[in-house]
């Protein structure tokens, strides 16, 4: 579905790379997670997917055809993308927010309506309360729900993710996940999702990508990752969930034979 | 009388009043057509941001009757067009510079979340660029819409009617009504544009249907109220236009002129408080009819002539020069003359034995004199200066209105004073004699365009105006207006049933007489 050949990309001329030579398949119906620390280029690499970011060098495709040779606009609408900061319209309400891109494809008034309506619902937001609100008279994790609700809302079959779920309570963060995943096993949706959790990265991922200093160091299944990490930094990354799991078993444990 | 003082001025206000409405809205909205595109364009190309806001900079900063004054040479016309083109140009910086900041202010997240979904940069635009930045680009514009209507009252010096004829005349005359009259119109008028332009704005900002309405409502009264007070002058065409120069003298024999005009059965329409160039030139263009000039004004100003043949010789040459260079007819003169003269309280000139402006040479150097704005750089004052080597501590410029007063209140020593002004005497100054006939005579003369020169019922009403004025009366007339607070109007009636002649029947003062 969406394939990364030796794509790199700077900014400074080839003084530093914020993506560097990254070879990345992306199957049907995969839900990929790019995993690293702040600033290894996980966001250059997703924008580069639907163009946002043009790779210095390499190509990517999508269903089989090269990024650079189809029309951005029309690439842009087929692909779901859920900013890192957000990025609802200030000045439009929930509903229109989330009503843009089938705006953007003509859809009928009473189309886009159902289909707000629905994804609010979806992502766990009350239609009638908040479909006429602005995003700044909605908290962090309320504004990153119409951000994701907007990303579905034209039904596409990829989607691209960079922290959908950052500013939710692990509660709703928990539900979230979970109604998502389903929803990716029925559609069958193709994404790419950034998170810095790794707990989200175990439970959500088909396959786990790491990537550090622009390079990816390694793919695998969450399974894969946590047994037989192919790099000391990745078995380092996975250091810390195991031993928070340890910690928190252990815990559990001791409580139990208290009582 | 100062009931009927206001309902007198308060007759004037549809024509002013429709005048300034239209010239400022066609100046505001071109003004935002223009705009608009170009801030936009300025956004996309980011080279072109400097040049564009440095010229729009720089034309706010040429002080707004400057700028209008300024567009009648360039674009050698007199009237709305010189006026309309300056407050375009005065409208454009805040309506620019806010679509700009507004635009390139829009958070480059919003932007890029714009870019992403799939928006093309024309959806970009006009979804969330223009939403986000309408509040800063209506601040522009309102600033814009407060800054014409202020300034469109300057357009009465270039001949456009504004409600500036109130106060441009209303200053010269001493007529506080007028005046308040003007200004009041003027600030009224701004804040009712400005809040309808608020009103809009909530109105959209908030999805407001209420709102919506009444600020529609309200700009539709104003677009009609526009309409209905332009179809008196809208109609016809052969109006003659009377022309003025800023001073009472002038206001008052306009009106006698165009009282005459008016029982001859024309339609008349008055350009006032023209600079003396500007008026001279709008007549030889024929976008002025008829005015009153003097020959001195004519002989060094225009004819740029240095020497001084006597009264009937100058005055003879310059009749023939100005039909054979301007087709500009010479209809007659007056029969009075406006002297140029230095004048002095009386004491002083006692005190000091000043008789005439060669006793003036040894005390110069311990004296400030105070002229009109035109004085320090015409012609005479070169000559004046040339024949009795003055050499004054300093010149004042001052408003005509309140150059006499300065001088009775010793704030300058000499003023160049009109002979005929009225406050010469009232103010008890007297004229110092030229005996080297360093300034010219200035004999009255009713001029016409070539235009009017060929209307024969025009000729004939303004024929009988020829020598019946001497100085005497016209300085009666003066002073009614500048010493007894009458109008332009009620002096001119004096005027001409002085000199036997009739004016018509009276709709102005109907009321307080
Ligand atoms: N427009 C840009 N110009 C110059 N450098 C950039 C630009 N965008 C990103 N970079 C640099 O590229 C590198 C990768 O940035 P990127 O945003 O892809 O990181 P990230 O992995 O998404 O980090 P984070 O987890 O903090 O979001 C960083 O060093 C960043 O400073
Ligand atoms: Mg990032």
């Amino acid at each position: 579905m969406i394939q990364i050949q030796q794509a790199s990309k700077t900014y400074d001329r080839g003084r530093s790379f914020a993506v560097q030579g990254v070879d990345l398949e992306v199957g049907a119906g995969e839900l990929l997670v790019l995993l690293g620390d702040s600033g290894c280029g996980k966001t250059t690499l997703l924008k580069m997917i639907n163009r946002l970011v043009e790779p210095s060098r390499g190509r990517i495709l999508v269903e089989d055809r090269d990024v650079s040779r189809v029309n951005p606009v029309a690439l842009r609408r087929g692909i779901g993308y859920v900013f890192q900061g957000v990025g609802l319209f200030p000045h439009m309400t929930v509903a229109e927010n989330v009503a843009v891109v089938p705006r953007l494809l003509n859809w009928e008034p009473a189309a886009c309506r159902d289909r707000v309506d629905e994804l609010l619902h979806l992502t766990g937001l009350s239609p009638r309360t908040h479909r006429d609100r602005k995003p700044d008279e909605l908290s962090g994790g309320q504004r990153q729900r119409v951000g994701l609700a907007r990303a579905l809302a034209a039904r596409p079959r990829i989607m691209l993710m960079d922290e959908p779920f950052g500013a939710l309570d692990p509660i709703t963060r928990d539900g979230l996940q979970r109604e998502f995943k389903r929803l990716q096993q029925t559609l069958n949706l193709t994404v790419v999702m950034v998170t810095h959790d790794m707990t989200e990265a175990l439970l959500l991922a088909d396959r786990i990508a790491v990537m550090k200093q622009g390079v990816l160091m390694g793919t695998g299944t969450p399974r894969q990752i946590l047994r037989n990490p192919s790099h000391p930094y990745i078995a380092a990354l996975m250091e810390t969930p195991r031993r928070q799991a340890d910690q928190v078993e252990s815990m559990l444990r001791s409580g139990g034979e208290g009582q | 009388m100062t009931e009927s003082a206001l309902a007198d001025q308060l007759r004037l206000l549809p024509d002013y009043l429709g005048h300034h409405l239209t010239l400022t809205l066609v100046a505001l909205s071109s003004g935002i057509a223009v705009c608009l595109p170009l801030a936009i364009l300025v956004t996309r190309v980011k080279s072109l941001q400097w040049p564009v806001l440095t010229v729009a900079s720089v034309a706010q900063t040429i002080p707004g009757l400057a700028l209008l004054a300024l567009m009648v040479p360039l674009l050698g016309r007199i009237g709305f067009l010189p006026a309309f083109i300056a407050l375009l140009l005065y409208s454009m910086l805040p309506i620019l510079r806010n679509t700009v900041t507004g635009i390139l202010g829009v958070a480059p997240d919003i932007l890029e979340a714009a870019e992403g979904l799939g928006m093309t940069s024309r959806q970009r635009l006009f979804r969330v660029e223009l939403p986000l930045a309408a509040p800063v680009i209506i601040a522009g514009i309102r600033t814009a819409t407060v800054w014409v209507v202020g300034s469109a009252t300057l357009s009465t010096p270039v001949g456009a009617t504004s409600l500036g004829n109130y106060i441009f005349s209303g200053l010269q005359t001493q007529n506080s009504t007028a005046v308040l009259v003007g200004c009041g119109a003027a600030a009224v008028l701004a804040i009712v544009l400005d809040q309808l332009i608020r009103l809009g704005e909530l109105a959209v900002a908030g999805r407001s249907r209420t709102k919506g309405w009444l600020a529609g409502a309200g700009l539709l009264v104003i677009l009609f109220s526009t309409l209905i007070l332009q179809i008196p002058t809208a109609k016809g065409s052969a109006a003659v236009v009377v022309g003025a120069k800023p001073f009472t003298e002038q206001y008052v024999l306009a009106e006698a002129i165009s009282q005459r005009l008016t029982q001859a059965g024309l339609r008349v329409e008055n350009r006032s408080s023209m600079g003396s160039m500007i008026l001279f030139d709008a007549l030889t263009a024929g976008h002025v009819d008829c005015y009153v000039d003097y020959s001195g004004t004519i002989w060094a100003n225009v004819m740029k002539r240095k020497d001084l043949p006597p009264r009937a010789d100058l005055l003879e040459q310059m009749k023939a020069w100005l039909q054979r260079e301007h087709q500009v007819r010479v209809l007659g003169t007056l029969g009075f003359e406006n002297n140029y003269g230095l004048a002095v309280p009386r004491r002083k000139a006692e005190a000091l034995k000043l008789a005439s402006i060669r006793d003036l040479t040894g005390h110069a150097p311990q004296m400030t004199i105070g002229a009109d704005f035109e004085f320090f750089v015409r012609p005479e004052w070169a000559a004046l200066r040339e024949a009795y080597r003055l050499d004054f501590r300093e010149r004042r410029t001052f408003d005509p209105s309140l150059m006499y007063a300065a001088a009775r209140e010793g704030v300058v020593d000499v003023i160049s004073a009109y002979t005929t002004d009225g406050r010469i005497i009232e103010y008890d100054l007297s004229v110092l004699a030229d005996p080297l006939q360093a300034l010219p005579p200035y004999d009255a003369v009713l001029v016409l365009s070539p235009a009017a020169a060929r209307r024969a019922e025009l000729v004939r009403a303004l024929e009988v105006f020829d020598g019946i004025i001497d100085d005497g009366t016209m300085r009666a007339a003066n002073k009614r207006v500048d010493v007894d607070g009458e109008s332009p109007a009620q002096s001119a009636r004096f005027l001409l049933k002085a000199v036997g002649l009739s004016s018509p029947p009276d709709a102005t003062e109907g009321a307080d007489s």
